[in-house]
């Protein structure tokens, strides 16, 4: 070691530079680290050459030719856009392959095509004399690509609950005559065939929706579906094979009106099995008569009673036919948001109607015209 | 030119310049200078001084200066026997030590200095132009003032300039600049230790017209009378646990708790993170307290009493932790230590 680090010496400035720029051997620096711990003078000529150093960093810095703090902030936005960018095409890809309402794995039923020849129609309009010539449930399901339900897996006590009226229903012309195969047991056969027979027989009663893209249709499809497709215990592919050639946008509302008069024949712990066989004759009645709704726009949900009919129109219209669809006049509004479900609910003896909007509120009338927050 | 360094031989000097070739714009790190030693031996390769000292020669710029390589390998001589080639007084440095420790000194900075010190005319142009804004702005920010600090970078250019003759000689304090940190921040410390020092000397000197007529200055406290002895073991305890912290802990201790330095502060001159500096003096201080403990508990006390020990108040404590961490040195010899 040099000279200046001798007794009651301070180390001299190159030392201490050398100190403060690590450019010391670990002996040396021990010794002048040793020393400072005792000079309080060494270690403030430290902290302010230490201090001196970082103000000419700063001077250094600033003298660069700056692009302000504008730019600063653009470049620190960058890795901060592209994230958001990656995060906002990996949601667009999700809700794209996967509709928001997508009945959960326990209740998908999977459709598949028995053959080659029955790949998928392209959307386009059916014939114009499809409606005039319902098929028989058997022909349409051999039309629509004969489909066979593979796999459905439903809770037993929805099962139970659903049995009576699915009996009902089958006791319907043609109903039983749809029979999905080796899996029927645990389908619920009073759906599917309602289905069926609603998509084949009234394929052009529903004025066709504006072109739309696929996107938007399966939006407006799912939330018309969102409220049946679990109930129904059929997924949107089984519905959408189930559809067959048939438009997409024509289709959909006609099989959730269906849907929903099978699900409001759901037996409750009162009902009777008169009420029950009124509500399956009411619901026959409908799939034999589905409206035409004054907006001329498709429904989404239809309700029926042995004197009144209500159907909800995409926009959320309430529309109220007291002879079986011929004539119908729009329902004053007495709810708050959109009312996308409307059915018929048994009270004792009688039935009421219920409407349900999007937030999952309900109104019920006896009149169909006069509503009453439940 | 003609450098003050008497004339020697160069072969004296690269006797020992040889074997394994460093780059030397990058400073040799510590383990190539002072751990080689404990380096397995490979062979050594033949000694070519004139090829490294020509190497280095060209790399430092001497020749801008006039400088030839013969004054130039005098300068190296100098400074490696000044610092012993960075190793530790009275060791022995071996070829590549000597040579390592050659190679990481800054020597275009080392070249300047010299030259500027025997009065090189272009010399000092090159160090005005490169040096003389900074060191303005390094006497700014060490005295926080604008007029002190230019009056600062004033006096120490004079200083520089050799204004000051010992002895009819003309000596420049750029005579002291040995190469091994940067030529800028041995001006910045250089700064530093003149501010540190004027301001210690100055400060204790009060203006006659502050003295007023009949006030008297405080009379000294009175000398404290003798300690209980459970106190006395209590200081014995403290004086015992810091005396067995590391230097760099003491160092912490000091700078933190006795010169009030923020821990933003100490990081960069421990070259760590503020983190660690708050984790080490955590620590530190909880280490402390576990040794008074068990310092206490080895003087005979039990546990009970060494709660109460530890709940004093600590100004019954006749205990100067600054004199403990730190000795005071005279300011007598500073101007010695820096020139």
């Amino acid at each position: 070691m040099n000279s200046v680090f001798q007794l009651d010496l301070h180390p001299d400035a190159d030392s201490l530079n050398a100190f403060a720029e690590q450019a010391l051997g670990v002996a040396e620096r021990e010794q002048i680290l040793a020393h400072m711990t005792r000079c309080s003078r060494c270690r403030q000529v430290i902290f302010l050459a230490h201090k001196a150093a970082e103000a000419e960093d700063l001077e250094t810095q600033s003298a660069l030719p700056s692009r302000g703090w504008r730019w600063g902030w653009r470049l620190g936005w960058v890795p901060t856009a592209a994230m958001a960018a990656a995060l906002a095409a990996a949601l667009t890809v999700v809700v794209t392959m996967h509709p928001r309402h997508t009945a959960p794995a326990p209740e998908m039923a999977k459709v598949v095509p028995q053959n080659a020849q029955t790949a998928p129609v392209p959307l386009r309009e059916p014939p114009a004399g499809a409606a005039l010539k319902p098929a028989p449930p058997v022909e349409a399901n051999s039309a629509a690509g004969s489909l066979r339900f593979t796999a459905s897996r439903r809770p037993p006590e929805e099962l139970a609950l659903e049995a009576a009226p699915s009996a009902a229903l089958q006791a319907t012309p043609g109903a039983g005559a749809y029979s999905p195969g080796e899996n029927n047991a645990v389908r619920t056969p009073s759906t599917e065939s309602v289905q069926m027979r609603t998509q084949q027989e009234f394929p052009s009663q529903f004025n066709p929706e504006p072109a739309v893209g696929g996107f938007q249709q399966r939006q407006r499809m799912t939330g018309a579906l969102s409220a049946n497709a679990n109930a129904t215990g059929a997924s949107q592919e089984s519905m959408k094979a189930a559809m067959g050639g048939a438009p997409v946008g024509q289709n959909a509302p006609a099989f959730t009106a269906v849907s929903r008069v099978s699900k409001q024949g759901a037996p409750t712990a009162s009902f009777d099995n008169g009420a029950r066989e009124a509500i399956a004759r009411s619901a026959a009645s409908l799939n034999a008569n589905l409206p035409i709704l004054p907006s001329g726009l498709t429904a989404i949900s239809a309700a029926v009673t042995q004197q009144r009919t209500l159907a909800i129109d995409v926009a959320g219209a309430l529309f109220l036919s007291e002879d079986e669809g011929k004539h119908w006049e729009p329902v004053t509004r007495q709810w708050t948001g959109r009312p996308v479900k409307v059915r018929v609910q048994a009270i004792g003896s009688g039935t009421v109607f219920q409407l349900t909007n999007t937030s999952g509120f309900s109104w019920t009338s006896a009149d169909g015209k006069t509503w009453t927050v439940q | 030119m003609q450098f003050f360094l008497a004339g020697r031989s160069k072969v004296a000097l690269w006797a020992y310049l040889g074997g394994v070739r460093i780059t030397s714009s990058q400073p040799v790190k510590d383990s190539a200078v002072a751990g080689i030693d404990e380096m397995p031996k490979v062979a050594q390769l033949p000694v070519q001084p004139n090829q490294l000292l020509n190497e280095l020669w060209r790399e430092s710029g001497a020749a801008a200066y006039g400088l030839e390589q013969e004054s130039f390998s005098r300068i190296l001589e100098s400074v490696g026997k000044a610092q012993n080639y960075g190793l530790a007084a009275g060791a022995t440095a071996s070829q590549r030590q000597q040579t390592g420790f050659l190679r990481g000194l800054r020597l275009a900075d080392l070249v300047l200095a010299q030259a500027c010190a025997v009065g090189h005319e272009g010399a000092w142009e090159h160090f005005i132009e490169i040096y003389r804004q900074p060191l303005f702005r390094a006497a700014i920010a060490i005295t926080g003032s604008e007029t002190l600090g230019r009056e600062l970078a004033d006096h120490l250019y004079a200083e520089l300039y050799g204004l000051k003759a010992s002895e009819g000689v003309r000596r420049s304090p750029l005579d002291s600049y040995k190469g091994k940190g940067s030529l800028m921040g041995w001006l910045r410390t250089t700064l530093a230790q003149r501010h540190v020092d004027h301001h210690r000397r100055t400060r204790r000197e009060l203006p006659l017209d502050n003295l007023v007529e009949g006030h008297e200055p405080p009379a000294a406290d009175p000398k404290p009378g003798k300690l209980p002895a459970e106190l006395l073991l209590l200081a014995k305890a403290v004086v015992d646990a810091l005396e067995k912290i590391e230097t760099v802990e003491r160092f912490l201790l000091a700078a933190y708790y006795i010169d009030g330095r923020t821990l933003l502060e100490i990081a960069p001159v421990l070259h760590v993170h503020e983190a660690t500096v708050s984790r080490k003096l955590h620590r530190l201080v909880n280490g402390i307290r576990k040794q008074i403990v068990k310092n206490l508990l080895e003087y005979g006390l039990n546990k009970q009493a060494v709660q109460e020990m530890l709940g004093t108040d600590p100004r019954d404590l006749d205990l100067n932790l600054k004199k403990i961490l730190q000795v005071s040195l005279t300011d007598a010899f500073n101007e010695k230590a820096a020139l």
